[in-house]
């Protein structure tokens, strides 16, 4: 089995909201983030995939098995962290231990008081006691003493502090390592990806916008910025995300959209500079060939998740930058 | 260990940091008995009192956002309907216990003759309560939740009050009654038939509730 989590065509509608055709698949030993803006869909797609909504269409299959035929053997497989506490604030962490432990048959106890040791929580200490990155930890904690082999989180990071956000991405890195387990990481906070995911899958407003690798979506975009003039309505008919300022303009593009936007903006020039016909015009024409194109003076850079997921979320440019 | 058994020692956990109220639930009514100078009045009193700590898991869980943690345990939901009916069908009977035990033992304190077949009665007559106090209950918890569904606490207080409006009522003479009597083995068995099937019946509503619950 090399896939441990595999979603085809999920689909669920709301009032008001739509979730439709999500497909993508996880491939073990790897981090994939799940990002996109508030409200795009991402906890709807953990709790289809958990069965804790009903969906009107698609397939879940976690480590081969089906997410409500087998929902209990599957389930033994897979650990889930949400963005907050879950367990009874009554409990201590050894008490959460008691309470959770029968339900899975490889729980370790020995490996849980360990972690419990190795995230300095006190066992005896209780949950509501504990500060916001503790109950995360407390939570990973229960994950890892039954070794589950697909771990969801859901918006670990929100709400955590920088320090307990990079000591979360420490230990997931560390969860994969043997290549044996396998993470999905909802967040809307991308910079962790940055860090530590190996797959993105990015919705948007119910939509699958992409799926792949983390390195082919960020190499599937440039932030190109220039000045104020260079902007036609064809350079901006190519763009994925605009923001404009007055000196000058911020855009997300393809990659593979950059040598059209270069002619795109040589034609623009040329239609700028070349005022007349016939003769009269053509040592203007000569010499706007011989100018370097507007876009050589523009800077071009590589796109972070962040613009990325800002720039794409812009009304009339989100059908636009949809990959696949 | 059964997944039944795993739900209701989970929903146990929920309530074990609570025992002190419980305790304070359990032996309060007490009291009662001791001023009423009767035991099945006491013991109807401590079933109404016990039948509204049935939403205490309800409440527990929702107020610490644990149907996240349900929904992502290995077991399935209608285990999890079972679980809770095992604990707070036990918690009853045992409360039950205690209270024929401790409220006997005040009345006798204070001077009273407590008969065998008294306490049989209270006994039966406790299950019975308790039963309808919770069989309503339940689904509708699972349904509406604690917090929406908080008007059904009340049902055993409804019931408490119209047993207390009701019984005086009762023809003591009447042929009916007599005849039951009579018969008191058999009336105690058509009684717990009877609590039998209205806890089926409820399960059976949870479980299809449950089924369709999204969380």
């Amino acid at each position: 089995m090399d896939n441990v989590l595999e979603v085809r065509k999920l689909s669920r509608s709301f009032p008001g909201f739509q979730l439709k055709d999500i497909s993508f698949t996880l491939p073990k030993g790897y981090i994939m983030g799940l990002i996109g803006p508030n409200g795009s869909g991402k906890t709807t797609t953990i709790k289809l995939i958990l069965n804790m909504l009903k969906r009107d269409g698609g397939e879940v299959r976690i480590l081969g098995m089906d997410n409500i035929a087998e929902e209990k053997a599957a389930k033994a497989e897979l650990a889930v962290v949400f963005d907050s506490n879950y367990f009874c604030e009554a409990w201590t962490a050894a008490q959460t231990e008691t309470a959770v432990s029968g339900f899975y048959e490889n729980w370790d106890t020995n490996r849980f008081h360990r972690l419990l040791e190795q995230f300095h929580i006190d066992p005896t200490k209780k949950v509501k006691d504990l500060s916001r990155g503790m109950q995360m930890k407390l939570m990973l904690a229960c994950a890892f003493s039954y070794s589950a082999k697909l771990l969801i989180l859901d918006e670990p990071t929100s709400g955590l502090d920088p320090v307990s956000r990079d000591e979360l991405l420490t230990i997931l890195s560390g969860y994969i390592e043997d290549g044996e387990h396998s993470v999905l990481f909802s967040t809307h906070i991308t910079g962790d990806l940055e860090r530590a995911a190996d797959y993105i899958t990015y919705i948007n407003r119910g939509s699958l916008f992409f799926t792949g690798g983390k390195d082919e979506f960020v190499d599937s975009f440039r932030i190109v910025k220039g000045g104020p003039e260079d902007l036609t309505e064809e350079i901006k008919a190519r763009l994925i995300g605009l923001r404009t300022h007055p000196t000058g303009f911020e855009a997300l593009v393809r990659t593979e959209e950059l040598e059209r936007l270069k002619h795109a903006s040589v034609k623009a020039d040329k239609n700028r500079s070349v005022q007349g016909n016939g003769d009269s015009a053509l040592p203007a024409y000569t010499s706007v060939l011989k100018k370097p194109s507007p876009v050589d003076s523009w800077t071009v850079e590589p796109a972070t998740i962040d613009e990325i997921v800002v720039f794409t979320s812009q009304e009339p440019y989100r059908e636009k930058g949809r990959i696949r | 260990m059964n997944e039944t058994l795993k739900a209701a020692r989970l929903d146990y956990s929920l309530l074990r940091p609570y025992w002190k109220t419980l305790c304070f639930i359990i032996l309060m009514p007490v009291i009662y008995t001791g001023v009423a100078r009767s035991l099945s009045a006491g013991i109807s009193f401590e079933m109404c009192m016990l039948g509204v700590t049935a939403s205490y898991t309800f409440a527990i869980s929702e107020k610490n956002g644990m149907e996240r943690l349900y929904g992502a345990l290995p077991v399935a939901r209608r285990h999890l309907v079972f679980g809770k009916y095992l604990l707070i069908c036990t918690t009853g009977l045992l409360a039950l216990g205690i209270s024929l035990v401790t409220h006997t033992a005040v009345l006798k304190a204070l001077g009273e003759t407590v008969h065998a077949w008294e306490i049989a009665v209270s006994a039966v007559l406790g299950f019975f309560l308790y039963t309808f106090y919770v069989v309503f209950q339940l689904p509708a918890y699972y349904k509406f939740g604690a917090v929406n569904g908080k008007m059904v606490q009340f049902i055993p207080v409804t019931g408490y009050l119209l047993t207390l409006i009701l019984l005086p009522r009762v023809d003591l003479n009447s042929s009916a009654l007599a005849a039951a009597l009579g018969r008191p083995g058999m009336l105690a068995g058509a009684v717990l038939l009877c609590c039998a099937a209205a806890y089926v019946i409820s399960i059976v509503v949870s479980v299809r509730i449950m089924k369709n619950k999204e969380v």
